[in-house]
């Protein structure tokens, strides 16, 4: 699209002539014969008419059908025709069939009955027109094309929609002399197309419905239906089309080309055979005067000249009125460009058709050598430079005080004129400002420009479109020392790194040795005065029976707090408490009295 | 009783539905045909296409404050105004509720959609800007070299938008250059040009610094927004096209030959993954417990060994499926993450992670935040408290303190027999007692 409307844009200037063909049998056979085979594959039941479209398309570019494929089609007609099949599919399947050679016969009485009924009690343009051409299939004579003519009206007046009107004016194109009224029609359908862009013209409904109206329009016998102007741009509608994807819509797109190319406006299309580049050995453009289908022109337009040739760059006219010479092919013209390299705007001439292109005459590039260096970026010292030849490097040093100054001079400007530092992923450009004697300066500031240390590489960048060989040349590298040692930080989506909580480390505690020592040592005054007890020996002179409970009810209060130390709680305990307290009170005041009463 | 908070948000919830229906905006309706291969493709990918020329003044996006499409198309490169209801404050108004947008622009982009574009993030370059690349372009080049070959090394680094790089051929690219803020997370440049590449216009020598140069140049720029709104904004509109998707690729100047280019599949999977059919992820569940346990505990205690799990699906194939990856991560945060573990995979798309609680009380969160290029944010908290020991849960007979306890039953002991032998063996022998 994008390309077909810069195509257009080259050719404003033409009033007659289109900048494009729809080469089918050359650039753009294989992706029109694709969208064409498509009609053979991946068929729903019932679709009789994409067999036909494909089938179609084959015998029109004349290209050899695979015999499976012709056999699968052959057996999906067989089998998808069915009586109640439309008048349109019905044709489209005889003729699919015929068109494919098939062994054995669709034909009967009954389709050629559907065709008279079509005929006589049509619902719809497309009814008239498909009745005609079956029977015209079948060899059949129209039975009272007078009749059929004034059915068609009648239908043209109740649906005149374009749709309609292409099929009417189908019909009406091969109802002879009873057709002729179809020509009023003429005018209307022609006005009713949108103009795109001020470029091109096409009716609404896309490719297909453009395609039917055009192939119409043209069947009618001495109809002036456009213009020349007019047929240009439905041309160059065409020809933005060529990437259609459809079978229906690629035939659609050769048959109405080949109708605008019979027709006496076919369009004049001046294009550039090969390529709109040549080079200084190379000089000669070829261009190519043909129809819209890069077929010779019936006419051939003479003479061919070069009105004129312009530089782009400073609209310098370098060359004017200069014929062209035939070429190899008889569509084909030559014209050396024996200039210097750049954009040249040429105005051509075929007969009384105008074009402009644009071409291009490339040649090499060379650079010698180049200076580079380091400054002080106050200006203070005169800056070291180093030349060099190429492909050689050179390594610098540099420290945020300093500027690289590289320098060099190119017989000619280019677009494209840039130092590349890089480092790993990291690349920063700097563009080469020219002064007026074809002298390129770079001036980096390292301290400004940089922000911060690395070794980075130098690469210098030349190119241009109208340079044969871009170059690109590796200086070598600079080590920039800053003081900013890293770059900024870019947000990253990475994984983050992982963290584990640090515990608090347990206090440290005594050996276990010294732990038991003590605990000997506190132990040991208990022990040591059971052991001089055990010694001198205790006289039991009050004990009696009296004094057990109370011995006991103590030892069972000591046994509770033990307990609760170690697992009882302060609630339980206390109730404990209580009663074996209880019990021990009185026990205790039991014991003490029978010792009381003893020494009394 | 202090009940567990759970908050878990998860902004990919509830899109099980297929978000399909898509207005498509044209300059012209040539354009349809022109991009018929991608349209087409996207119907049998399922999608429901709407036709619009960009400037119809019937244009509306909602209706009774319910938007009729999920996703728009822009392919209208050179409108200044949309018509109807359509602005840019309708649509950046539409991506901020969730809508997805897919622009294609041109050399000549319209205001509207620079404005659209600086919404999202972007800059497209000046009019007249083409990308120009004097080593990398294509042999059907006009001879201004704008016609350039994008090598699929300059993808992005995420397969789940544009596909396995290795299989995808170059591409071929012919348009303006877009400026992106690489210091913005959310912008993700898809697909950048070559190092000699730049954007400036070719007919003109250069006087100023091109706006992008090198691989700044960014071709396809992508939008997650912070909704994971997605939006997509591709230089070059006949990089759609059917003549560019079944065009054969050479690099001029003795390249190689791809009989076929790269386009088609990277404009698909892109255009999947701007309408959130790849890489969006929701969670389905998430579980805690202490370990040896199955219910959430009221509360944690210091610690603890923990396990938590997740189940986590991504969007595929117009169903959800248990997401695989190794990547996940699991934040305990307390004001800031004390341990950040990897999530392990298990089957069906769970994942797990067992840790010990750290030694300090407090709030916490459960926090998996999955922040990858190409995915949605996935964000999902999970608040829970950690008290301390309870005076039962410390550590009783320590050895370091036998001393003690010793002393204090030997001094009970001694209370006992001392009390048995001054109560009967006094009066009669006093001496031998205690002298």
């Amino acid at each position: 699209m994008l390309k077909c409307l810069t195509l257009l844009a080259l050719a404003v200037a033409a009033s007659a002539s289109v900048s494009g063909i729809i080469d089918i049998s050359g650039k753009d056979k294989q992706r029109l014969l694709q969208a064409i085979t498509s009609g053979f594959i991946k068929l729903q039941p019932d679709d009789l008419d994409s067999v036909y479209y494909a089938a179609k398309g084959f015998d029109i570019m004349k290209e050899p059908l695979v015999k499976v494929l012709i056999m699968d089609s052959c057996a999906h007609l067989e089998y998808q025709y069915k009586p109640e099949t439309s008048v349109e599919s019905t044709f489209h399947a005889l003729a699919a069939w015929k068109i494919l050679k098939c062994v054995g016969k669709l034909e009967n009485p009954e389709i050629t009955n559907k065709f008279k009924k079509a005929l006589e009690k049509p619902t719809c343009t497309s009814d008239v027109r498909y009745g005609i051409e079956g029977l015209q299939l079948l060899g059949q004579q129209i039975p009272n094309p007078a009749k059929v003519a004034q059915v068609l009206q009648q239908k043209l007046k109740e649906d005149d929609s374009l749709l309609s009107l292409g099929n009417g004016l189908h019909a009406a194109a091969m109802l002879g002399n009873h057709g002729k009224f179809a020509m009023d029609r003429v005018e209307d359908v022609v006005v009713q197309a949108d103009e795109v862009d001020g470029k091109m013209l096409q009716w609404e409904g896309g490719l297909s419905t453009t395609g039917l109206l055009l192939t119409g329009l043209f069947k009618l016998k001495d109809a002036k239906a456009l213009s020349q102007n007019q047929a240009d741009k439905f041309a160059a509608y065409l020809l933005t089309r060529k990437s259609v994807q459809t079978a229906k819509g690629a035939l659609a797109l050769i048959e109405a080309s080949m109708a605008l190319s019979e027709s006496s406006v076919s369009p004049v299309s001046i294009t550039l055979a090969k390529s709109s580049q040549v080079t200084l050995d190379k000089p000669d453009l070829i261009v190519k005067v043909s129809n819209l289908l890069g077929k010779p022109l019936k006419q051939a337009p003479s003479p061919v000249v070069a009105l004129s040739a312009t530089r782009l760059a400073d609209d310098v006219v370098v060359l004017s009125k200069q014929p062209l010479t035939p070429g190899s092919a008889p569509t084909e013209y030559v014209l050396p460009l024996k200039l210097e390299p750049g954009q040249y705007k040429i105005s051509l001439t075929a007969g009384s058709h105008t074009s402009s292109i644009v071409a291009r005459v490339l040649g090499p590039i060379k650079l010698q050598s180049l200076e580079i260096g380091l400054g002080d970026s106050d200006g203070s010292s005169a800056p070291k430079m180093n030349k060099i030849q190429q492909p050689n490097k050179v390594n610098l040093q540099g420290d945020s005080n300093q500027n690289l100054i590289v320098k060099f001079s190119l017989p000619r400007s280019v677009h494209q004129a840039y130092l590349r530092l890089y480092e790993g992923k990291k690349e920063i450009i700097f563009i080469a400002e020219k002064d007026n004697s074809q002298l390129y300066k770079i001036n980096v500031n390292l301290a400004n420009e940089l922000t911060y240390t690395g070794n980075y590489n130098m690469e210098l960048i030349l190119g241009d479109s109208i340079v044969s060989n871009g170059l690109r040349w590796d200086l070598g590298s600079i080590d920039v020392k800053l003081t900013t040692t890293e770059g900024p930080n870019v947000p990253t989506h990475d994984v983050k790194p992982e963290i584990e909580h640090m515990f608090r480390v347990a206090e440290k505690r005594p050996p276990q040795a010294v732990s038991m020592f003590f605990t000997v040592a506190a132990a040991s005054p208990l022990l040591l005065l059971l052991i001089i007890w055990m010694k001198i020996g205790l006289p039991f002179n009050y004990f009696n029976i009296y004094s057990v409970p109370f011995h006991l009810g103590y030892a069972g209060i000591l046994a509770l707090y033990t307990w609760f130390w170690l697992c009882g709680n302060m609630f339980s305990t206390c109730v404990w408490l209580v009663y074996i307290g209880g019990f021990t009170f009185i026990a205790g005041n039991r014991m003490l009295r029978n010792i009381a009463t003893d020494k009394k | 009783m202090n009940f567990p908070i759970f908050c878990v948000f998860t902004l990919a919830l509830s899109l099980a539905n297929a978000q399909l229906n898509t207005l498509v905006l044209l300059d012209n309706q040539v354009i349809k045909e022109t991009h018929s291969s991608f349209f087409k493709g996207l119907q049998e990918r399922g999608y429901t296409l709407t036709f619009k020329i960009a400037d119809d003044s019937s244009l509306v996006l909602a209706k009774y404050g319910e938007y009729l499409y999920d996703n728009i198309i822009i392919f209208a490169p050179s409108v200044e105004e949309f018509g109807g209801s359509l602005n840019t404050d309708t649509i950046t108004q539409f991506i901020d509720e969730g809508g997805n947008v897919l622009i294609a622009g041109s050399s000549a982009t319209g205001d509207v959609l620079r404005e659209l574009a600086s919404e999202s993030g972007f800059e497209v370059d000046e009019e007249g800007a083409f990308v120009i690349d004097h080593f990398n372009y294509d042999v059907s080049d006009e001879g201004q070299h704008t016609k350039i070959v994008a090598s699929p090394e300059h993808l992005i680094d995420a397969e789940i938008i544009v596909g396995d790089k290795k299989n995808i051929k170059p591409m071929l690219y012919q348009g303006t250059g877009i400026l992106a803020d690489p210091e913005n997370p959310l912008v993700l440049p898809l697909l950048t040009a070559d190092s000699t590449a730049y954007s400036y216009n070719p007919d003109q020598p250069i006087k100023e610094y091109p706006h992008v140069v090198g691989k700044n140049t960014v071709l396809i720029a992508g939008l997650q927004a912070r909704n994971n709104a997605r939006v997509v904004l591709c230089g070059s509109l006949s990089f759609f096209s059917d003549e560019f998707f079944g065009s054969s690729v050479q690099v001029a100047q003795g390249g190689k030959v791809y009989d076929r280019s790269g386009n088609a599949p990277v404009a698909f999977a892109i255009t999947q993954w701007a309408f959130k059919q790849r890489g969006q992820l929701r969670v389905r569940s998430v579980k805690h417990h202490i370990q040896g346990e199955n219910e959430a505990p009221h509360a944690y205690t210091i610690m603890d060994d923990a396990v938590y799990t997740i189940e986590i699906d991504i969007y595929e194939g117009m169903q959800w499926r248990p997401f695989k990856a190794n990547d996940i991560q699991l934040e305990f945060v307390r004001i800031d993450p004390f341990i950040r573990t990897t999530l392990i995979s298990k089957p069906n798309g769970v994942y797990e992670a067992k840790f010990k609680i750290p030694d300090v009380y407090g709030v916490y969160q459960f926090k998996v935040d999955y922040d990858r290029i190409g995915y949605t944010r996935l964000y999902s908290t999970t608040q829970v408290s950690v008290r301390p020991l309870q005076h039962t849960q410390y550590e009783r007979f320590i050895p370091s303190a036998y001393p003690y306890y010793v002393s204090a039953f030997s001094m009970m002991a001694g209370l006992l027999v001392f009390s048995i032998v001054f109560t009967h063996c006094r009066e009669e022998e006093g001496k031998s007692k205690k002298e």
